[in-house]
């Protein structure tokens, strides 16, 4: 009866001790709950409580999770800043070094130059390759053979890189000085050839509404509205040609922009060829 | 003396890191109850840097006051097309803005129009600012056409 | 014997007792360090905290009054989407009808303040159906003005705050601005005659200005047809008079609507500012 008198006795100071010793901002529990965060995606929370702990559980993991949260808000140097703490001796530092150079494409799109990492495996080795060769797109000069440049593509993303790189040494770019030579010859064809049909066509009945218009009334002998309609006309015929050369700039700024935006969202897709982590499962 | 100086970068790396992310918090919204203007207010200024802007701002100034500002809304564009010479005499010379806004103008007469060329501002007219047609490649900002500008 | 076991059960219900006590006061401390972080205005930290308190509490005694205010934090940062997904989550953990009627109101304050006035239309309709809010009427109708002001029905607001008692301040305040503003649509039926529509809003210049382009225009394109000069007279009348003339319509319209909004923003900045009363 003593013995379980005793025991009955002990197990509530042993409940009391855990209960008081509970501390919501423990290192311990303070990453637990930071890890949560991460996991719900509420990135700059889980970013705050990694580095409350960061002194006390030094901790490469934490470290790449607060650069993929930094990546994932958009805030790629300061990724990168975290990048530089990482011990390269670490089993994250090849990811890390992957996601550094994702960073540095994204905020300075531009050729990737730095080398690969030894301590890179054969899928870090390829998925770096095909970054480099991606990132000789954000290059004015580009000068690759099509064979080096697919090389390192899976079946699947061929075609879509392919036409990259057709797109990339022939862009579909009108000429503005033929577009302005053809708007000289006849009104409006300029704006025609670089597809802008409904401005070519009203600049086509403008100038030659105008250019009767002259002509009816200096056959009428009406010679004052005649000189009015003469001006008028010259300035819209002018104007038709120097619209026809912006238009064609503009159709190649256009060319340009679309070009960009369609490796941005293949690059997206494709996740800039960085696996996919599972920290949560 | 090694050790020490780890811990004391540690504190930095750490202390500024931190400053980052208090700078990224986000606070009270400064929240107004009032509705959103869209309508731009004309600048009818006569400030200028040589006589022939003085002039030509007078009468930008003339035209606004008695035929602009009584004729409707005509212009689907921003900025309005008499906006625009001005712009452009701005940008480039009386000549050169000449032919930008004859060319302009012709583009507002055509019927069929841009849902698929022109990206717009908040109030719905067709973004087509003076800058894209200077015939200077690297001054062109081309937008898409479901862009949709913050301000004119 | 028998008074050892008495005294042995009196002393592990004390100690259970307090074991509770402490465990949850770690939790209420909790709770309470959030909720000064939110009175201080803190409201990133305050959802930090709260959230802290919710993934920590496995008995989860503070889902709806943690949710809440995670939801009112999110509610002054305006970041709406956020708010109502909390206020939703305070909702399903309700545990009396009051709670659950604050809830919902305060979803609705967060459609009144990002203007998506309609849902907050339809979330009021379905509480004033509900007939464990049948008490809450006046609160309801309270709310409805509110939404009504923020949709610009400034007649509509008034009614709503009059169903609360019939000279509510709210309801004065509204009906006056009401009687005040200019109607587009007489604005736009007075320009039938050019310059009339602009004489009604007070812009007397630019109907003079009107009168004047109208008048030159319209003689010239009558007396081009009176003198057989057909081509002139459609010239005229097409591309100079009709569009002065409907510009005097679209100006009168415009400039009644411009007035009624430098009104109504007057109104609205009198209420945010100056108003003593329950706000979204």
């Amino acid at each position: 009866m003593r013995k379980y008198l005793t025991l009955f006795f002990l197990i509530p100071p042993a409940i009391l001790s855990q209960s008081t010793s509970f501390d919501f901002h423990s290192p311990e529990n303070i990453k637990k709950f930071a890890d949560y965060l991460f996991c719900e995606g509420d990135y700059l929370r889980a970013i705050e409580q990694y580095e409350l702990v960061n002194e006390k559980l030094d901790n490469d993991t934490t470290k790449f999770k607060v650069m993929l949260g930094y990546s994932a808000l958009g805030l790629y140097n300061e990724s990168n800043e975290i990048f530089k703490g990482i011990n390269d001796k670490s089993i994250f530092y090849p990811d890390a070094n992957f996601l550094s150079f994702k960073n540095q494409l994204i905020s300075e799109p531009g050729m990737i130059n730095a080398p690969s990492i030894h301590s890179f495996n054969s899928f870090q080795l390829e998925s770096f390759s095909k970054l480099t060769n991606i990132s000789m797109l954000y290059e004015d000069k580009f000068n690759i053979s099509r064979e080096n440049f697919i090389a390192p593509f899976d079946a699947e993303e061929l075609n879509q890189v392919s036409t990259f790189y057709d797109y990339k040494v022939e862009p579909p770019h009108k000429s503005p000085a033929l577009a302005g030579t053809l708007s000289a010859i006849i009104p409006g064809s300029g704006k025609m050839y670089v597809g802008e049909w409904g401005d070519g066509i009203t600049s086509l009945l403008v100038t030659s509404l105008f250019a009767f218009l002259a002509y009816d009334n200096f056959r009428a002998d009406n010679t004052t509205r005649a000189w009015v309609f003469t001006g008028l006309g010259a300035f819209f015929y002018a104007g038709n040609i120097y619209g026809s050369v912006a238009s064609a700039q503009i159709f190649n700024a256009r060319i340009g922009f679309e070009f960009n935006n369609g490796l941005e969202l293949f690059l997206k897709q494709q996740n800039y060829f960085l696996p996919e982590y599972d920290f949560c499962n | 003396m090694q050790s020490k100086l780890n811990v004391f970068l540690l504190i930095i790396f750490t202390s500024s890191v931190f400053c980052q992310v208090e700078n990224l918090k986000w606070r009270k919204a400064d929240f107004s109850y009032e509705k959103q203007i869209h309508s731009s207010k004309r600048d009818y200024s006569f400030e200028s840097e040589n006589a022939g802007e003085f002039l030509t701002k007078s009468f930008t100034n003339a035209y606004w006051f008695f035929i602009s500002d009584v004729d409707g809304d005509n212009c689907p564009f921003r900025p309005t097309c008499s906006t625009f010479f001005l712009q452009s005499a701005k940008e480039t010379n009386i000549f050169q803005a000449s032919l930008m806004f004859f060319d302009r103008f012709t583009r507002d007469m055509n019927i069929a129009k841009g849902h698929d060329h022109y990206p717009r501002v908040s109030a719905g007219y067709y973004y087509d600012p003076p800058q894209n047609y200077t015939l200077n490649q690297g001054r062109i900002n081309y937008l898409p056409p479901a862009f949709i500008v913050d301000d004119e | 014997m028998i008074s050892v076991i008495k005294i042995f059960f009196a002393f592990l219900f004390v100690w259970i007792g307090t074991v509770t006590l402490v465990a949850q006061n770690l939790f209420d401390d909790q709770f309470n360090y959030a909720r000064q972080l939110y009175n201080e205005g803190k409201y990133f930290d305050a959802v930090t905290e709260f959230k802290r308190l919710l993934f920590f509490n496995e008995s989860k005694s503070y889902d709806y009054e943690a949710n809440f205010f995670i939801g009112l934090s999110y509610k002054f940062g305006a970041k709406y989407s956020d708010a109502v997904r909390y206020f939703t989550l305070a909702e399903i953990n309700y545990s009396t009808s009051d709670e659950l009627f604050q809830t919902r109101t305060e979803i609705i304050k967060v459609n009144i303040l990002r203007r998506t006035t309609h849902r907050a239309l339809t979330l009021l309709d379905s509480l004033a159906t509900d007939e464990r809010f049948f008490n809450k009427m006046d609160e309801i109708n309270y709310w409805r003005g509110w939404t009504y002001i923020f949709l610009d029905d400034w007649e509509n607001a008034s009614f709503s705050f009059s169903a609360i008692k019939a000279n509510h301040q709210l309801a004065v305040f509204c009906d006056s601005l009401d009687n005040d503003l200019y109607s587009p649509q007489l604005a736009k039926i007075l320009s039938i005659v050019p310059g009339a529509g602009q004489f009604y809003t007070g812009e007397y210049i630019s109907g003079l200005i009107s009168i004047g382009w109208n008048v030159l225009w319209g003689y010239l394109t009558i007396n081009a047809f009176m003198e057989d000069r057909v081509f002139d007279g459609l010239m005229v009348g097409t591309l100079l008079w009709w569009r002065f003339y409907s510009g005097n319509i679209q100006n009168a319209e415009k400039f009644a609507l411009e007035k009624n909004l430098e009104k109504t923003n007057s109104a609205l900045r009198y209420l945010q500012n100056n108003y003593i009363g329950k706000k979204p």
